[in-house]
């Protein structure tokens, strides 16, 4: 099965064991989940440390065949961009089954909510790891369902209404994704005679211009929804407010990245020309969301509402990255993926360590928080920080990478020829950094709100400072906030060789593209002999 | 004209199912009372029997093989349907009789009936000839009226039978005039290979065309596609929950298998598929009105067994696309067809096996509101339903999921269906909404009322069969994509 086999369906494994084991031991269920998590994690680890930086192709890869008579493989493979967001979802899983309020406040079927989280995390290893789209549909569709349960079953008030909403949402971006998919798939027939829906296939063929544009919106639909990108984000804050801590952990954390991850790995590559029209639009949307969700976070008085809307803001700093399509912008991109990952999973642990304590997430409900909680009130300091960006912690690697390729997307497309491509990055990086200040000003607003001041409610002076588990979750959390703002040259340096050689692969593709818009499907570059499986 | 009796030996499946289904009737004289759910045993024996007669003579059937004059032919379509029609017999005498001595009405025919039932529709599916298919769907709509009817103390099963039996009487009429006209527009021909040699003279006449829509449309009824599913909700309703499953189910693959073959053969000619004047365009709408009405009237629904009425018809309408497929020429769609009829049967039954599972005498539990709390109470069959409801609206990893992939697939091919792909996506989303309203009672509600359930070993089997087999076929579909696959061939 290979160790990326292992990597996936370990957390499968554990689920089925975990929902073997009766009802009441939810001591045992705790502890199975956490052990599958951890043991995964260090799998990931082997993975890690077996991972070539200096290669820019996928590497480890399985390719089994799974579907014969529809030339369907298992084909998993690693690059230095999914190696990074694999190792993030090993990571936050386990933290998120340690913490003791990642459940939720309804304490229930603790048994079935470990089998979900653990479902969850096989979905989403798959999805970043698959390189047949059969196979990344079926884990793309796979990570929907366990979500779905834990909104729905350990979810707020509203919680119906948000589960539904999330995945009706999410369907109809997959389910055009999927037509798109399959008219790919018959394209590819037609120009080679042969199956597949293998990646490293179809990423050759090329469409013409029409059929690529419509293919392309079909995949970006499907993105933008995950991202969200403006104006399709409205599932993510009833998502966000409903799920419960643990949901909101993972769907922040990580399960936002497949929209942008989708971007460089699909839409963009297999749709060059019609990424490059959509581009200006999409850049355009990313800023506008970046600037939205500063300025909708800025008004809430609801704390997990804030860091949700902080969300849309910081992914759209992501989009605009990859939309540079700059190695400096991209690396951007990906550091922002996983420091958004660390950081909003640490601001949703603090909102639900602090909803846990007093059953109220209003920030009017709290103030001087500091003189009770010091050791909770010393962790949030450093999420909120690395959220903000400043410089030494996770947040502003990516951002200022973001900001610099974005000032610098012009020069790089000049030679090209696609003028107009990215209009006026000036203009795009000026509004964008505004958003850096509004994320400021919210989010140490709502730091100011929860810890400084009077303690002037009652309910406040029972509160007790984080103990037990808690600490090991907010001091990993911190650690890792701190570790990915002093070294991040260890994750860029293993993801450089592939974004490079995804922004070369990108132009010459571009140009293929662009030299005969309106050839019929074609394979170009042609395909490695022997290569086909 | 001489009768060969040897040719028998190629129907074995079909004589065991009439010879136990008549041994059942005999048998009922001698039993008594609760010794009838006996009787249930002989009837799954039966399908047993003929499952591994189904299995023996796939091989043989590599090259298709007419007999009795071209009455009949064995060949891998009609043994790889036969086999679905069978399992779906084999699960509904397995949700049945839990569910008869609950509701008292135990009936040694009920069982005989069923087998009645799949032995018309074995024939349906291998019939070469307009009469042998006549026959076939007149054995298998009578058994069927029967069962529908066979509640009677309950007035909905009355109701639901009457609509159901003037229906098909209706639709019999239909048919019977259309192979009149067709007889008299080719010169007397009736076997389907007779019809098709003929047909570049009979579609001169309009009369042709006319012989041949009215045969589509009496299967038309017999799938239940708009507009011609008036009566599908009210009998699906009002029959006994494991006969609704099996008419969902098995009727309805049936009527697919006759249309496929007759469309595929002696309504074949492109002159016939294309054109204006052609099927192709026709199904095409129909196929875009049956899912969309059957999906828009599911979701309005609240009473479950209702929601899964409709949501049957909407199936056909995904099944219309591989038929309109697989006229334009795209090779994969026939098995794709197959494929989704063979998972389609396996979530049907399983889905009504759990609407059958959960009521009792006193309340049958029919409305959403009623499955509140049901993972709480019963996990196990709350993850059947699931994944029943799951599959039917086609999400990964199951049967569903892939029945439509395939299905989608096999149409993509022809770029004239596009809109057509786009139209069964759309829908699949809207009944993802309806779907999980279901699953939003079992798991996020909760509820105080107690649950009494029919319960039943056997149907506690017939609930893991059907949950085993509808995740299997959507994570290892491969073997029977290859067993569809080899049915294209020829």
């Amino acid at each position: 099965m290979g160790l990326l086999g292992w990597v996936t369906l370990l957390p499968l494994f554990g689920a089925a064991l975990i929902m073997l084991v009766p009802q009441e031991e939810e001591a045992i269920h705790r502890g199975l989940g956490l052990l599958t998590g951890i043991v995964t994690f260090v799998v990931s680890l082997l993975m890690l440390s077996g991972f070539d930086a200096g290669q820019a192709g996928f590497q480890m890869e399985v390719n089994q065949s799974w579907i014969a008579p529809l030339g369907i493989h298992f084909h998993l493979g690693v690059d230095g961009i999914s190696l990074w967001l694999v190792m993030l979802t090993t990571f936050l899983i386990p933290v998120t089954l340690l913490s003791p309020q990642a459940i939720g406040l309804r304490r229930i079927r603790v048994r079935e909510f470990t089998a979900a989280m653990l479902i969850l995390e096989t979905g989403m290893i798959g999805a970043f790891l698959a390189l047949d789209l059969f196979v990344f549909y079926v884990f793309w569709e796979v990570m929907l369902i366990p979500m779905y349960f834990i909104i729905g079953i350990w979810g707020g008030e509203r919680r119906f209404y948000a589960s539904i909403k999330f995945v009706i949402y999410t369907l109809v971006g997959s389910l055009l994704m999927l037509l798109a998919i399959l008219y790919l798939y018959a394209q590819y027939h037609a120009a080679t005679g042969g199956y597949s829906f293998d990646y490293a296939q179809l990423s050759h063929l090329t469409l013409p211009a029409t059929p690529q544009l419509l293919c392309f919106v079909a995949f970006a639909l499907a993105f933008a929804i995950k991202v969200p990108i403006f104006p399709l984000h409205t599932w993510l804050p009833d998502a966000h407010v409903e799920a419960p801590t643990g949901g909101s952990v993972i769907l922040a954390g990580v399960m936002l990245k497949f929209g942008t991850y989708g971007f460089l790995r699909f839409a963009m590559p297999l749709f060059p020309l019609a990424a490059a029209q959509a581009a200006p639009l999409l850049a355009i949307l990313a800023v506008i969301g970046i600037v939205y969700g500063a300025l909708m976070a800025y008004v809430q008085d609801d704390a997990k509402k804030l860091v949700a809307y902080s969300s849309v803001s910081h992914l759209g700093f992501v989009m605009l990255g990859i939309l540079t399509l700059n190695p400096t912008g991209i690396q951007g991109a990906v550091y922002q993926m996983l420091s958004h990952g660390i950081s909003t999973g640490g601001l949703f642990f603090g909102v639900g360590w602090l909803y846990d304590r007093r059953h109220s997430r209003k920030l009017s409900d709290f103030g001087g928080l500091w003189a009770k909680t010091p050791v909770f009130a010393a962790c949030l300091l450093v999420i909120v920080l690395g959220s903000v960006g400043l410089p030494g912690l996770c947040g502003f690697v990516g951002e200022f990478l973001v900001l610099i390729g974005t000032f610098t997307a012009q020069k790089l497309w000049g030679p090209v020829g696609l003028s107009g491509y990215f209009m006026a990055p000036k203009l795009l990086g000026g509004i964008a950094a505004t958003g850096v200040i509004i994320s400021a000003m919210y989010l140490l607003g709502m730091y100011q709100r929860l810890m400084f001041g009077p303690l002037d409610k009652p309910a406040n002076r029972a509160v007790r400072d984080v103990h037990g588990s808690e600490t090991w979750v907010f001091g990993i959390m911190v650690t890792a906030a701190i570790v990915m703002g002093l070294a991040p040259q260890p994750i860029l340096s293993r993801s450089e060789k592939s974004v490079e050689a995804f922004v070369s692969s990108y132009r010459d593709r571009l140009q293929e593209a662009k030299r005969a818009p309106d050839a019929p499907p074609h394979i170009y570059p042609a395909l490695p002999a022997g290569g086909t499986p | 004209m001489s009768f060969d009796a040897s040719q028998l030996l190629s129907y074995t499946p079909l004589l065991i199912l009439i010879g136990m289904g008549c041994l059942i009737l005999l048998a009922e004289t001698f039993a008594q009372g609760h010794a009838r759910t006996g009787l249930a045993w002989l009837g799954i024996a039966g399908c047993v029997g003929a499952l591994i007669a189904i299995v023996a003579g796939w091989e043989g059937a590599a090259d298709p093989q007419t007999h009795f004059q071209g009455m009949l032919v064995v060949d891998r379509m009609a043994l790889f349907l036969d086999g679905t029609f069978v399992a779906a017999a084999l699960l509904t005498l397995l949700f049945a009789p839990p569910y008869l001595r609950e509701q008292g009405f135990e009936f040694g025919e009920f069982y005989a009936m069923v087998l009645f039932a799949t032995a018309g529709m074995v024939m349906v599916i291998h019939a070469t000839h307009l009469v042998s298919l006549l026959i076939g769907i007149e054995t298998m709509s009578l058994a069927a009226y029967v069962l529908t009817g066979c509640w009677r103390r309950n007035l909905r099963s009355a109701e639901g039978a009457i609509k159901y039996f003037l229906m098909g009487a209706f639709a019999t009429g239909f048919l019977v005039y259309g192979m009149a006209l067709v007889y008299g527009t080719t010169g007397g021909e009736l076997s389907y290979a007779g019809i098709a040699s003929k047909v570049p003279q009979a579609a001169k006449s309009p009369l042709f065309y006319l012989g041949e829509y009215f045969i589509l449309v009496a299967l038309g009824f017999k799938v239940a596609a708009v507009p011609f599913h008036m009566w599908a909700p009210d009998a699906y309703e009002g029959a006994p929950t494991p006969v609704t499953g099996f008419m969902a189910a098995g009727v309805k693959a049936a009527a697919f298998g006759a249309i496929v073959r007759l469309l595929g053969t002696a309504f074949g000619s492109p002159l016939l598929v294309f054109d204006f004047t052609g099927w192709a365009s026709v199904l095409a709408v129909m196929a875009a009105l049956t899912m969309t009405l059957g999906n828009l009237a599911a979701i309005r629904q609240d009473n479950v067994k209702r929601m899964l009425a409709y949501s049957s018809i909407s199936h056909a309408g995904y099944l219309l696309i591989g038929v309109v497929a697989s006229g334009l020429g795209v090779v994969s769609a026939k098995p794709a067809v197959l494929f989704y009829l063979a998972s389609y049967t396996f979530t049907t039954l399983g889905a009504f096996g759990v609407v059958a599972w959960i009521g009792n005498r006193s309340d049958e539990r029919l409305y959403v509101d009623d499955w509140a709390g049901l993972a709480t109470k019963r996990p196990a069959v709350a993850l059947a339903m699931t994944i029943f409801l799951l599959s039917l609206g086609g999400v990964p990893p199951t049967g569903g999921f892939f029945g439509k992939f395939y299905l989608f697939r096999a149409a993509m091919e022809s770029p004239q269906l596009y809109w057509l792909v786009v139209v069964g996506v759309l829908n699949s989303i809207v009944s993802v909404y309806y779907y999980l309203r279901v699953v939003v009672a079992m798991y996020f509600r909760e509820s105080t009322r107690a649950l009494a359930p029919t319960d039943g070993a056997s149907m506690r089997l017939g609930l893991l069969l059907t949950a085993i087999a509808v995740v299997l076929l959507g994570v290892f579909p491969g073997t029977l994509v290859e067993w569809a696959g080899s049915v294209a061939l020829k």
